[in-house]
């Protein structure tokens, strides 16, 4: 009963208590706050609560049934469990940034309830086990990062958050139509009796559609530009949506779905592996050309949103491994890169990188953690970015993809260089115009944060058997192997 | 001994680098003298290692990623030259970085290489090696960076080159694992074939890089001048070529059952013999003592590749004997290098002169290490360079007579910087310059001992510490140790040594210069408009590679611009264009309506009709 009863509290904290937060601003602001990070909080203990079950390979469902043969079934089982500790572990961090980043901005009420519904609809996406609930908490995040975008509120950021909201909902949309073919071949939504009674892989129309939802929410080729343009969101939202959670949502779908849920036809593998590949050499190509900093970082998160992918699509065990722990370490990093943007764009109210430099004299903390967290990113050890690329390669290359597998690593070189690109020209060098509005390094709160998330960068490779021995036993529940 | 103490040697340094890193307030002296006392403490215990044999095996990363680490002869020898290397630096870095800024990040960046280099040596599985090499990056960027307010650009030009070449040497861990099911290295011998071919290059490509070698070595001149330079006496001039010899030697002895005929041979000493002339013929022209050391430092580890390339039992221990030569000779002269830069303030060839009389140890260490490289009878390089050269005849006279040009070019550059630093006028901002303090002398005459003993009793190196790595099944019974086997390609050598003093007395006649005592070359017909474009880095492959990756970057930025194009242009366009159709369709004419109802009822009709 335990465990059922932290499930729903694992969603229903965060989702109902969003809905709170303006009542409580009513009182104070810095209830207001700590609300907003005790739910989130609460959330992560109660993921970490499940933790036991799930290395034990056990699920924990629970479910009521709803009129009309629907039904709302949350299941907790190794993979759910991850992603949603992940998702809530790194949020957490970045609602306790953003009590120092939001301080000065209006709309803060909105900011906090969007925020905390957000994660709360990733924690009831991961958990959900039923199709059509999926779908609405898909949506769900949809809006609240139609919101967060559009955060500020010029004409033209609007427009951003607009092109966002369009792009992932004409995704959804059609990944809902998917699901509705998955009805006409199964007759039911609900996942494990899908499971059940699938026989042969999916058709191909219902694989096309759903691909086309997934890869519109991980802002992948050709369905990838909304992500850098929504760099002109506030920079903690683009930590929590473009490297954390809102773009692991599509992976973790395809790894719920096509892995746990379906067989994918060796042609879908395929396809995926080079939609993938394409993907991640563009947007590192595109990485290297642009000036603006946040666009830089946000294509670099399509570009390892790739290698996750590859990981997945190769299909196996270490494959697998790789992309789940793919996923926590890129969150981790990636995160910290974008924080460590906010304490930038603080201190020199610009995103250009041509006209910084030198930063490193004021920024010495900063500056630091951005190195750490982009060597994690390149995948340099002891950072915990290491193990998970050599598995996403090495997968591949057990799959027999060694031609994508190269290319990847052609990518890889370029993930190498366009993050140095972009650290040599913001901390190094001589200091830049803008530079010299930067005068002190930001809220203790934001760099703390940061330097936060640089060492758990380099914790997570050094110590890395606990996150790699569950991953191992959320791969084994996922593809059914029995030790 | 329990296997823990496998541990030692990677624990030790780490843990003090950590310690020192966090000591920057802390009194210079102290801080200075744990760091020592680490590199000591590592040193000590490599050598009470040296001779055991035994494994250690822990659970890591799980799936077969294990962290293995296996001490037999061969690591147990690397892990003990790197100990001893590590701690002379140390002791010449005592007075060295006194003072200097960033003095603990050096001791604690080169803890962590100390650290991460045992580590990567003693590794018994690919993955555990990978960790640690790759480990290094950081580390070097930081050791590079620290050097001064412009040294950042070398750095990042040092990570990206190493970080490039160490991707492909994880590609090709991928493919060993795919080939052999297993990566602990003790298990693997895969006989090549396409796949592991391809693995082998990558793999290798990985190794020389480290090492120094073409294409992969243009951050190390520029180190020179930029990092600190014991940096240089420690990883450019020792540690990175033990590694990368180390790894060479493993993929070609035990990972894969190389061939000396296979193409792979053929490529290792086309490398090679490419590495030495090349190198040394940008070494012949530079007019900065470090700068001049830092080629060397790149050509001589193209005889290691050649030797190890030719795949013959005399040509690999000819290779490894050299790795330990040069690692000694060319650790001794760039700290006779930085014993300069301390006392005269420069090591700008065209300022200094005369500085023999005033630091005569600083000297003697200079020329015993000198002649060492230049391949001068009885000193440790003649030996290994004659087994190399033994072995390239074998194959083919090519590449021996590059190997033989190559020492040419090697006597005449160091006779050049002998002359130019240590003898001729002394200028009168030297005139004050004493003899370098007993820290910084003690490590030279160490290392300058080593190469006499190494020379003239070689059966200690070659019987004792590397003809074992082979192991009695390769070497059939032979002995290399002794007096070079063939006598011709000694007086050849002794011909070519009398010819580059003939050629630098020559150019000294002419010209009443050290060091433009080798002008004629430098601006010979041909030569001269060659060495201005390499000067100008118009051949740096680092630089051209760059370019590329721009040019490539655009077309993918383009292509970026196009998907956006059709989201932000052609669905705008599109919507609007259909919604203005839609929108003159309502005209607000009623008859105009019923004609559309009625054609719809039609439609309905026929449809209906179809299908009944």
């Amino acid at each position: 009963m335990r465990n059922e009863v932290l499930l729903f509290l694992a969603v229903a904290i965060p989702t109902i208590g969003a809905f709170s937060l303006p009542i409580a601003s009513a009182i104070s602001k810095k209830l207001r706050n700590a609300l907003a990070v005790i739910f989130i909080l609460s959330a992560l203990v109660c993921s970490l609560g499940l933790v036991p079950s799930a290395m034990a390979g056990e699920t924990t469902t629970l479910s009521y049934d709803l009129p009309l043969g629907f039904n709302f079934t949350l299941k907790a089982d190794g993979l759910a469990v991850f992603m949603a500790i992940v998702s809530s572990l790194i949020s957490t961090i970045i609602a306790i940034y953003s009590t120092g980043y939001i301080a000065h901005y209006e709309y803060q009420d909105e900011y906090y309830l969007m925020v905390v519904l957000f994660l709360g609809s990733m924690m009831g996406l991961v958990f959900a086990s039923n199709l059509i609930l999926l779908y609405v908490f898909w949506e769900i995040t949809a809006i609240a990062s139609w919101r967060l975008i559009g955060f500020f509120r010029e004409k033209n950021y609007v427009v951003r958050a607009d092109k966002a909201f369009l792009v992932t909902a004409f995704g959804a949309l059609s990944m809902l139509l998917g699901f509705l073919c998955v009805y006409g071949q199964t007759g039911t939504f609900d996942m494990s009796a899908i499971k059940a009674s699938m026989t042969g892989p999916l058709g191909g129309l219902a694989v096309a559609l759903i691909l086309l939802g997934i890869l519109s929410k991980s802002a992948t080729l050709p369905l990838h530009t909304w992500l850098p343009d929504a760099g002109v969101a506030p920079s903690p939202v683009t930590a929590l949506l473009h490297a954390a959670v809102l773009v692991k949502i599509g992976v973790y779908v395809y790894a719920r779905l096509f892995l746990v849920t379906f067989s994918l036809s060796p042609f879908w593998q395929e396809t995926v592996l080079i939609i993938a590949a394409a993907s991640a050499l563009v947007s590192a190509g595109a990485a290297l050309i642009d000036t603006d900093m946040k666009r830089i970082i946000a294509y670099s998160t399509v570009s390892q949103i790739a290698f996750i992918f590859l990981g997945l699509a190769s299909g196996n065990e270490l494959g697998i491994a790789g992309a789940l722990l793919y996923i926590l370490m890129h969150g981790i990093a990636k995160g910290g890169l974008f924080l460590c943007a906010g304490v930038v764009e603080h201190g020199t109210h610009t995103k250009d990188i041509t006209q910084m430099g030198g930063l490193i004299r004021v920024m010495p903390v900063t500056a630091v953690s951005f190195l750490l967290c982009a060597a994690s990113v390149m995948g340099v050890p002891p950072f915990g970015g290491f193990f998970s690329k050599l598995m996403v390669v090495s997968g591949a290359v057990q799959a027999d993809h060694v031609w994508i597998a190269s290319v990847f690593v052609f990518g890889a070189i370029l993930t190498i260089l366009y993050l140095f690109r972009v650290f040599n020209s913001i901390f190094l060098g001589e200091t830049g115009l803008a530079s010299r509005h930067a005068t002190h390094e930001g809220t203790p709160v934001m760099v703390a944060s940061v330097a936060v998330l640089a060492a758990m960068a380099l914790v997570s490779g050094l110590v890395i058997s606990p996150s790699s021995n569950f991953a191992k036993a959320a791969v084994e529940q996922m593809l059914g192997i029995v030790k | 001994m329990n296997e823990n103490v496998l541990l030692l040697p990677i624990l030790i340094p780490a843990v003090v680098g950590v310690l020192v890193l966090l000591m920057r307030k802390a009194q210079s002296p102290v801080r200075d003298g744990l760091a020592l006392l680490a590199t000591l403490a590592s040193a000590a215990v490599s050598f009470t290692l040296y001779g055991r044999e035994m494994s250690l095996n822990l659970p890591w990363a799980g799936f077969g990623m294990d962290f293995a680490l296996r001490l037999y002869h061969f690591s147990g020898f690397t892990v003990a030259a790197i100990g001893g290397f590590g701690f002379l630096v140390a002791l010449f870095a005592q007075k060295f970085m006194r003072g200097r800024k960033h003095a603990s990040q050096f001791y604690a960046y080169m803890l962590f290489a100390l650290s991460m280099a045992n580590g990567a040596v003693l590794a018994d599985h690919l993955v555990t090696m990978l960790f640690f090499w790759e480990g290094l990056l950081l580390v070097i960027f930081g050791l590079i960076a620290i050097g001064g307010p412009a040294a950042w650009k070398t750095a990042t030009k040092a990570f990206i080159i190493v970080g490039v070449t160490d991707l492909c040497l994880m590609l090709g861990i991928a493919l060993v694992w795919y080939a052999a099911g297993t990566l602990t290295i003790s298990k693997i011998h895969l006989p090549l074939t396409g796949l592991t071919s391809a693995a082998f290059v990558l793999m290798m490509i990985g190794a020389i890089a480290k090492g120094g070698a073409l294409p992969f070595h243009t951050w190390i001149p520029d180190a020179a001048i930029d990092a600190p330079m014991p940096f240089m006496a420690f990883l450019p001039a020792s540690l990175e070529k033990l590694l990368g010899i180390y790894l060479l030697t493993r993929i070609s002895l035990d990972i894969f059952q190389l061939n000396e005929h296979s193409w792979l041979c053929m490529m290792m000493m086309i490398v090679g013999a490419a590495t030495i002339l090349i190198a040394v013929m940008m070494a012949l022209i530079q007019k900065d003592y470090k700068r001049l050391l830092a080629y060397h430092a790149i050509s001589q580890v193209g005889y290691m590749i050649l030797g190890i390339g030719t795949g013959l039992p005399i040509g690999i221990v000819g290779g490894l004997f050299h790795m330990i030569n040069n690692a000694l000779y060319k650790c001794c002269l760039f700290l006779t290098a930085g014993a300069v830069e301390h006392r005269a303030g420069t090591t700008d060839l065209n300022k200094l002169g005369g500085l023999g009389r005033k630091m005569p140890i600083t000297f003697l260490c200079f020329f015993i290490a000198a002649v060492s490289i230049s391949g001068v009878p009885p000193f440790n390089g003649f030996f290994s360079k004659e087994l190399i050269y033994d072995a390239a005849m074998e194959h083919h006279y090519g590449f021996y007579l590059a190997a033989l040009l190559g020492s040419f070019f090697t006597a005449a550059s160091f006779l050049k910087l002998g002359h130019a630093a240590f003898l001729g006028k002394r200028s009168e901002a030297n005139e004050n310059v004493k003899e370098a303090p007993a820290s910084m002398l003690a490590p030279m005459l160490v290392l300058a001992g080593a190469c006499v003993l190494f020379g003239v009793y070689n059966q200690l190196p070659i019987q004792k510490f590397l003809q074992p790595v082979l192991g009695e099944a390769r070497m059939e019974g032979r002995d290399f140790a002794g007096w070079p086997a063939s006598a011709t390609l000694v007086w050849l050598t002794v011909l070519c040594l009398a010819g580059a003093l003939a050629n630098h007395l020559a150019g000294f006649w002419v010209t009443r210069s050290g060091i433009r005592a080798v002008d004629h070359i430098h601006y010979a017909p041909g030569l001269h408009g060659i060495y201005d474009r390499a000067e100008n880095r118009v051949f740096d492959p680092y630089d051209n590679f760059l370019k590329l990756v721009r040019l490539i970057s655009r077309g993918l930025w383009a292509l970026d611009r196009a998907f956006d194009w059709l989201y932000d242009t052609l669905a705008v366009v599109v919507s609007s264009t259909v919604s203005r159709g839609i929108r003159a369709a309502h005209t607000g004419n009623t008859s105009m309506y019923v004609v559309w109802v009625l054609a719809a009822a039609v439609i309905i009709l026929v449809f209906l009709m179809k299908a009944m």
